[in-house]
C-alpha cells in the first residue's frame, strides 16, 4: 500500500521495515510507527470496539487525546488500554483488538447496539437496583459487567521502574514551537532548567502540520534542528524526551512518566519507566493545544478522524489516511489541512464549512476555488452511514437541501482548546473566551507561565510580543521572532457544537463522548430528570470519564448543557480535571517499593536458628515472629502450642522477644518524666529494680505497656508493646518538646540494639545457673522484678526477674552481635532441663491463664486502666500523669463500662471463640442486648477446655453470673462469668 | 506535595513530615481543679477553620523537631513557619483571601462550581 505513504515524512525511516501483528495477522511498518500510523497505511479502520454499545471504532486522533484507538498488547505481559496512537511498533510485537468477541469484524456484544435504547443514561445506577439481592452476584457483575468495559487485566505482570527526583529552577512543558523559543533564550542563564516532550523529538506542530513556512527565513525543519543543538549544548538546560507530566501539584511539584522504551520491546531485568519528581520555583507551560470534534449522528463511524490528527498522520508520521477525504469545519484550524493535501497533490473530496463565504478567510476560499474543491458553506454534515466504516456523509446545503456524498473519509474539527489540564491541576482559574469559544487560562495560583496555545493564544503573529513579555521576569535578551505562516492570520471560529439529527429514531446515535459511549441524547436526558449541575450530569452520565478523560469532547459537553440550560458556558462552569493528565501504571508509581522492598520485613537475630528449627512464623507489625515450632509436618499448631504451653507449666520454655520495643531515656529531669509519661510513680522505686508500667492517652484510655527499668534517677529503660514501639517514642518526644521543653532529658530507640530472651518455667532457675554459674539467681540475691548487669563472655548483658507466663522466669537482654551465639548456649544447657522454645501463640495463652493482658487485643482504645482493673498501677500520689484527669471524667467513672472479666464455658467440651457477644438472656430474641464480647479465648492444656477473657458491661459485679455466648450457628453456648485469672492467683509459682 | 521549610533543616517535601493538628493548645496546668468540660475541650475540641490556622508539624523523618506554621487550608499556602518558643505571630498579619464564610479564595481552591 505503497501510495498511502508520504516520503517527505522526515520521521519515519522507510529503508528500516518492522514487521508486527495485529489481531494475529501480519502486517509491516517502519521504524517511527505508531501502531495506529502502521496500521493506516494498510488502510486498516475498524480497531476496536466500543465500551457500553460495541460499535465499531477507528482511529480518531493522532496522540494522547485518542478515545477510540485502544489495543491490549499481547507481547508486553498483555497491558491493555494502551492508545495505538502514541505506542511505537518493534519486531515482533503482537497487538490485539479489544472488548470484542469473538472476533472485530463479527461481535456478538454488539447486540448491544440493539438493545440500546435500553441503556440509556443513568442505567447503571437504575437497573442494579433490582429486582433481587442475588441479581447483583449471579446476573448483574459477571454478566453484565463482562460486557462492559476495556481491555482484560494482565494475568501475570512484573515490571521495573525507577524514581528520579529533581530541584530545578524553571520546568518547560512541551518542546514545541513555544517550548523551543523559551528554552532559547534561556541558554547558558543562571536558570537550571528540565525541558520536557511526550514525544521522542522535539518540535511540536513544527513537525505535525505544515502550518508554518519560515521561521527567522529559515525553513521550520532547519530552524528546529538548528535550535535543538543549541539547547543541547547549553550547560543549563536538560531535554527529557518520552516523558509526559501527567501531575502539577502544590508547591511547583511535578510528576513525569518517561518511558524508556520507545519503540522497543520492554527488557525484563531493566527498568522500564522512570517516575520524575520535579521540584521547581518556575513552571512554563507551552504544551499546546487539542482539537475538538463535533457531534452529529453517527460521528463514531470507523473513517471519522479529526482534521488536525489528519494532518498530523501525513507530516509527522508520513502516512495519508485517504486520498480523497472531505473535510467539515466550523474554524480557521483546518485550513492548513488543505495546504498540506494540495501540495502532495491530493484533492479533498469536498469542504464542507458552517461559516458563510464572507467569514471564510480570503486566502482559504481563493485556493478552494483555484483547486476546484466543491465548497459547502453555510453548510452542516447531517450524519454519516456505512457498514463498519465510512461509506457515505449527508450534509445540509446553506438553502437548506439535502446532499449526499459518497466518501471512506471525512476529517472534523470542531475548535481547538488550549490543554489547560495541568494548569487546573495547579489550581490557576480559567476563563470562557466567547470569542474563541473555549476556556482559557487566566489567572495562575502557583509560579505558573502558559505560553502559546497552550495559553489560548492561537495567533503566530503575536509569539514574540508574548514571549517578550512572560519570560520578562527572566531577564532575558529580547527575542526576536518572525514567522510566516500557511493559515489564517487569525483564529477564528463560529459556534457549533451539534449538528440536529438527519433521521431520528430510537436507535440513532450522536456521540458526545466516544470512549464511554455517551451520546447527546443522553446529555437530554440527564438534564430532564433534574442533573442539570455540570459536576451531577458528568457522574450520571459518564461524560469525559473514561481513560481519555473527554480530552476532544468535554467543552463540547459543556456547550450543549449551557444551549439547553440557556446559560452562558461561564455560568454552567467546568468539571474539575484532576490529575494524572493520562493514565500511568501502578509499577511506574511503585517504583522501588515493590515485591520485597514493598513493605520491608524487620527479622530478630535469631531468625535464622527459628528457620533452622521448623518455626512457623506470625507477622507482627514488620517483625517476622516464630508463631509455634511444629516437632514434625505431621504436629497441628494446636497440638505445637498444647505441649509447647505443658512444656512450659512443667519444666522450662523460651521465647525470642527480640522485637518488643526499647526505649532509652536519660537526663537530669528524667524520674520527672517518667512521672508524667506513665501512670506508675517510679520516685520511691529502688535504682536496680523494674516495674510493670500503663501509659495511657490524655483521654485516659489505656494505649500502652511495658516495663520500666530504672537504673538511677536520671537514667530509664522502658520496653513497648512490638507494634506500639514507634509511636510512644514519637509521643515521648512530643510531650518533651512540646509541653515539657524546661525538662532536661533525651529519649532513643535502642530496639534492634538488643535481643531478648524470655525464659520461664520451674526449671528455669536450673537452666540459668547452669548458663551463668557465676551469677546467684536466688530470691534474695536476685528478686522478682529486678534487673542486674552482668560481663559475659567479652560482652555485657542486662538480665532481669520478671515473667509474661506466670511461671518463675528472666529475661535477657544481649547486644544483637552476641545474640545468636548465647542463644544457643541457653538451648544447649537447656536440653537436659526439657527446654523448649515456643512462639507467639504459647506465649499468648500462658499469658491469658494468668490474666495478663495483650494491648490491641484485650483493649481497644476505648478502656481505661480502672475497666482492666489495674488501679494499683496508678501512682496515687502523683498531681498529674498523661490521661489522668480523664480518669475521673464522668463518663470513665460511670458504673456500666466495659470491664474485662473472664469466661468460663459451662459445658467443658463448647469451645468459645474470640468476637463472640456475651448476653445475659437465651433467647436470640432481635434485638438482643448484648453486654459485651470475647477478645481472648484459648484451649488450657491444664484446665483442659477452652476459656477466654472479655471486656463486659459492669463486668466485675457480674462475676459468679450465668450467661450466654452467642455463635455465628443462632445457637448459645451457656457460660459463667468470672474473674479473669485462671492460673496461680496467689502468684506463688511467679515469685517462686 | 507541599514544601515545608523546616527550621532547623531547610526546605524539604512533605512526606518527610507529619501533622500535628491545631497549634496553640496548651495542656491546663493543674488540671486536677478544672471541671469535666474544660479539660473535655482540651482533649477533644479542636478548630476546623476554612482559610488562616495555626498548626503544628514534626519532622519526623528528619530531625524529628515539631514546630508551628500558619496555612491557608483554603489553597495550603503556608505563611509563615515558626519554631515553638517563638510568639504567635498575629491574624492581622496575614492576607485571609476568603471574604465569606461559606466562599472560596479568587484563586487557588480548584472549586469552579462553588466560586461565584
Amino acid at each position: 500500500m505503497t501510495h498511502l505513504n508520504n516520503q517527505n515524512s522526515p520521521f519515519i525511516h522507510f529503508h528500516q521495515r518492522i514487521n508486527f501483528q495485529f489481531d494475529g495477522k501480519k502486517y509491516h511498518g517502519y521504524k517511527g510507527d505508531t501502531i495506529a500510523s502502521a496500521l493506516l497505511r494498510h488502510g486498516i479502520k475498524l480497531i476496536g470496539r466500543s465500551f457500553k454499545y460495541h460499535r465499531p471504532r477507528g482511529i480518531y486522533t493522532c496522540g494522547i487525546e485518542e478515545p477510540n484507538a485502544l489495543v491490549q498488547i499481547i507481547s508486553e505481559h498483555s497491558e491493555p488500554n494502551v492508545r495505538a496512537t502514541i505506542k511505537k511498533i518493534y519486531e515482533g510485537m503482537e497487538v490485539e483488538s479489544q472488548n470484542r468477541w469473538p472476533s472485530i469484524e463479527f461481535d456478538i456484544g454488539s447486540v448491544n447496539s440493539i438493545l440500546s435504547p435500553l441503556f440509556s443514561a443513568g442505567f447503571y445506577y437504575k437497573t442494579f437496583m433490582g429486582p433481587h439481592k442475588s441479581f447483583w452476584k449471579k446476573i448483574y457483575e459477571p454478566v453484565i459487567r463482562k460486557a462492559a468495559g476495556l481491555g482484560k487485566p494482565p494475568k501475570e505482570f512484573k515490571a521495573i521502574s525507577s524514581h528520579l527526583h529533581h530541584n530545578v529552577d524553571i520546568v518547560i512543558v512541551g518542546g514545541g514551537l513555544n517550548g523551543l523559543l523559551a528554552a532559547s533564550s534561556l541558554i547558558d542563564t543562571q536558570y537550571d532548567i528540565l525541558l520536557i516532550e511526550g514525544d521522542n523529538q522535539l518540535g511540536g506542530i513544527l513537525n505535525n502540520s505544515s502550518k508554518i513556512n519560515e521561521i527567522n527565513g529559515q525553513r521550520p525543519q532547519e530552524w528546529a534542528k538548528e535550535t535543538i543543538e543549541s539547547i543541547k549544548k547549553s550547560k543549563n538546560i536538560k531535554i527529557l524526551n518520552n516523558t509526559l507530566v501527567t501531575t502539577y501539584n502544590y508547591i511547583n511539584h511535578l510528576i513525569a512518566v518517561e518511558d524508556k522504551y520507545v519503540g522497543a520491546k520492554p527488557a525484563e531485568d531493566k527498568v522500564n519507566s522512570t517516575l520524575h519528581k520535579i521540584r521547581t520555583e518556575h513552571v512554563i507551560l507551552s504544551n499546546g493545544h487539542i482539537e475538538r470534534f463535533l457531534s452529529f449522528q453517527n460521528n463514531d463511524l470507523p473513517g471519522i478522524m479529526l482534521g488536525a490528527s489528519f494532518e498530523k498522520f501525513i507530516c509527522r508520521y508520513g502516512v495519508i489516511p485517504s486520498k480523497e477525504p472531505v473535510i467539515f469545519s466550523n474554524n480557521s484550524n483546518s485550513n492548513s489541512l488543505i495546504q498540506t493535501l494540495l501540495e502532495l497533490h491530493i484533492k479533498p473530496k469536498a469542504y464542507i464549512d458552517s461559516r458563510s463565504g464572507e467569514q471564510i478567510e480570503g486566502e482559504l476560499f481563493e485556493l478552494i476555488r483555484k483547486n476546484d474543491i466543491p465548497l459547502y458553506t453555510n453548510s452542516q454534515v447531517k450524519a454519516a452511514y456505512g457498514n463498519k466504516k465510512l461509506e457515505k456523509i449527508v450534509v445540509q446545503d446553506s438553502s437548506g437541501g439535502i446532499n449526499e456524498i459518497t466518501t471512506d473519509f471525512l476529517c472534523v474539527s470542531g475548535g481547538i482548546n488550549p490543554d489547560v489540564h495541568l494548569f487546573t491541576q495547579s489550581k490557576g482559574l480559567l476563563e470562557w473566551d466567547d470569542k474563541d469559544l473555549t476556556y482559557k487560562p487566566s489567572k495562575s495560583f502557583q509560579n505558573t507561565i502558559t505560553l502559546g496555545s497552550a495559553s489560548g493564544q492561537f495567533n503566530f503573529e503575536e509569539i514574540e510580543n508574548e514571549l517578550n513579555q512572560k519570560l520578562k521576569i527572566f531577564n532575558v535578551n529580547k527575542i526576536i521572532i518572525k514567522i510566516k505562516s500557511n493559515t489564517a492570520s487569525r483564529y477564528q471560529i463560529q459556534k457549533l457544537w451539534e449538528v440536529p439529527a438527519h433521521k431520528t429514531s430510537m436507535w440513532s446515535k450522536s456521540f458526545i463522548d466516544l470512549q464511554n459511549d455517551v451520546t447527546t441524547k443522553d446529555i437530554r436526558q440527564a438534564i430532564s430528570e433534574g442533573f442539570d449541575r455540570i459536576e451531577h450530569l458528568k457522574r450520571f452520565t459518564t461524560n469525559s470519564m473514561g481513560t481519555d478523560q473527554g480530552k476532544i469532547s468535554s467543552i463540547n459537553a459543556l456547550g450543549i448543557v449551557s444551549d439547553l440550560l440557556d446559560k452562558k458556558v461561564n455560568e454552567v462552569g467546568t468539571t474539575i480535571y484532576r490529575p494524572p493528565y493520562a493514565p500511568l501504571s501502578f509499577a511506574a508509581i511503585a517504583g522501588r517499593n515493590s515485591y520485597e522492598f514493598y513493605d520491608p520485613e524487620r527479622k530478630s537475630p535469631i531468625h535464622q536458628w527459628h528457620i533452622k528449627n521448623g518455626a512457623v512464623f506470625e507477622d507482627v507489625g514488620q517483625w517476622k515472629r516464630p508463631w509455634y515450632f511444629p516437632l514434625s509436618k505431621s504436629e497441628t499448631m494446636y497440638d505445637a502450642v498444647q505441649r509447647e504451653s505443658k512444656t512450659v507449666r512443667e519444666s522450662a520454655g523460651i521465647l525470642d522477644g527480640s522485637t518488643l520495643g526499647k526505649i532509652e531515656i536519660k537526663g537530669k529531669d528524667a524520674l520527672q518524666f517518667m512521672n508524667l509519661i506513665y501512670t506508675n510513680s517510679f520516685t520511691k522505686m529502688n535504682a536496680g529494680s523494674a516495674r510493670y508500667a500503663l501509659m495511657l492517652g490524655e483521654d485516659g484510655m489505656v494505649k500502652d505497656d511495658g516495663i520500666i527499668c530504672k537504673i538511677s534517677d536520671e537514667h530509664f529503660i522502658a520496653t513497648t508493646t512490638t507494634g506500639g514501639a514507634a509511636n510512644v517514642l514519637a509521643c515521648m518526644e512530643e510531650y518533651a518538646q512540646t509541653e515539657w521543653p524546661n525538662l532536661n532529658v533525651y529519649m532513643n530507640s535502642i530496639t534492634e540494639q538488643f535481643a531478648t530472651f524470655n525464659i520461664s518455667g520451674p526449671k528455669t532457675r536450673d537452666i540459668m545457673s547452669k548458663v551463668f554459674p557465676e551469677i546467684d539467681f536466688s530470691n534474695q540475691a536476685f528478686p522478682f522484678m529486678t534487673f542486674q548487669f552482668h560481663e559475659f563472655q567479652n560482652t555485657q548483658l542486662r538480665i532481669m526477674r520478671a515473667s509474661f507466663t506466670g511461671e518463675m522466669g528472666y529475661e535477657i537482654y544481649v547486644p544483637s552481635n552476641s545474640a545468636l551465639k548465647i542463644w544457643e548456649q541457653i538451648q544447649e544447657a537447656g536440653k537436659e532441663f526439657g527446654l523448649t522454645p515456643y512462639g507467639t501463640e504459647t506465649m499468648h495463652l500462658l499469658r491469658a491463664e494468668k490474666g495478663y493482658i495483650i494491648i490491641g487485643q484485650d483493649t481497644d482504645g476505648s478502656i481505661t486502666p480502672i475497666d482492666l482493673g489495674l488501679n494499683w498501677m496508678i501512682g496515687k500520689t502523683k498531681t498529674d500523669f498523661l490521661g489522668k484527669r480523664s480518669l475521673t471524667r464522668s463518663d470513665t467513672v460511670r458504673p456500666d463500662r466495659k470491664q474485662l472479666v473472664g469466661i468460663l464455658p459451662l459445658n467443658k467440651e463448647d469451645s468459645l471463640e474470640e468476637g463472640q457477644h456475651i448476653l445475659l438472656n437465651e433467647s436470640l430474641q432481635t434485638p438482643v442486648p448484648m453486654l459485651g464480647h470475647i477478645t481472648s479465648s484459648y484451649h488450657s492444656p491444664i484446665m483442659g477446655h477452652t476459656f477466654g477473657l472479655a471486656v463486659i458491661k459492669d463486668g466485675r459485679s457480674l462475676i459468679g453470673t450465668k450467661a450466654f455466648a452467642s455463635t455465628s450457628n443462632q445457637k448459645t453456648i451457656p457460660v459463667e462469668i468470672v474473674k479473669p485469672i485462671f492460673y496461680d492467683e496467689k502468684n506463688e509459682r511467679l515469685v517462686s | 506535595m507541599l514544601l515545608i521549610e523546616c527550621p532547623y533543616c531547610g526546605p524539604r517535601d512533605q512526606s518527610e513530615f507529619s501533622n500535628g493538628g491545631e497549634a496553640h493548645v496548651k495542656r491546663p496546668d493543674g488540671s486536677q481543679e478544672i471541671s469535666d468540660r474544660e479539660w473535655g475541650e482540651y482533649v477533644f475540641i479542636r478548630s476546623n477553620p476554612k482559610g488562616l490556622f495555626y498548626e503544628r508539624w514534626v519532622h519526623s523523618h528528619g530531625c524529628r523537631k515539631w514546630f508551628n506554621c500558619v496555612r491557608d487550608t483554603s489553597t495550603d499556602e503556608i505563611l509563615k513557619i515558626y519554631k515553638l518558643d517563638d510568639p504567635k505571630p498575629p491574624l492581622k498579619d496575614f492576607e485571609n483571601k476568603i471574604q465569606t464564610p461559606s466562599g472560596e479564595p479568587d484563586v487557588g481552591s480548584g472549586n469552579f462550581t462553588v466560586k461565584k
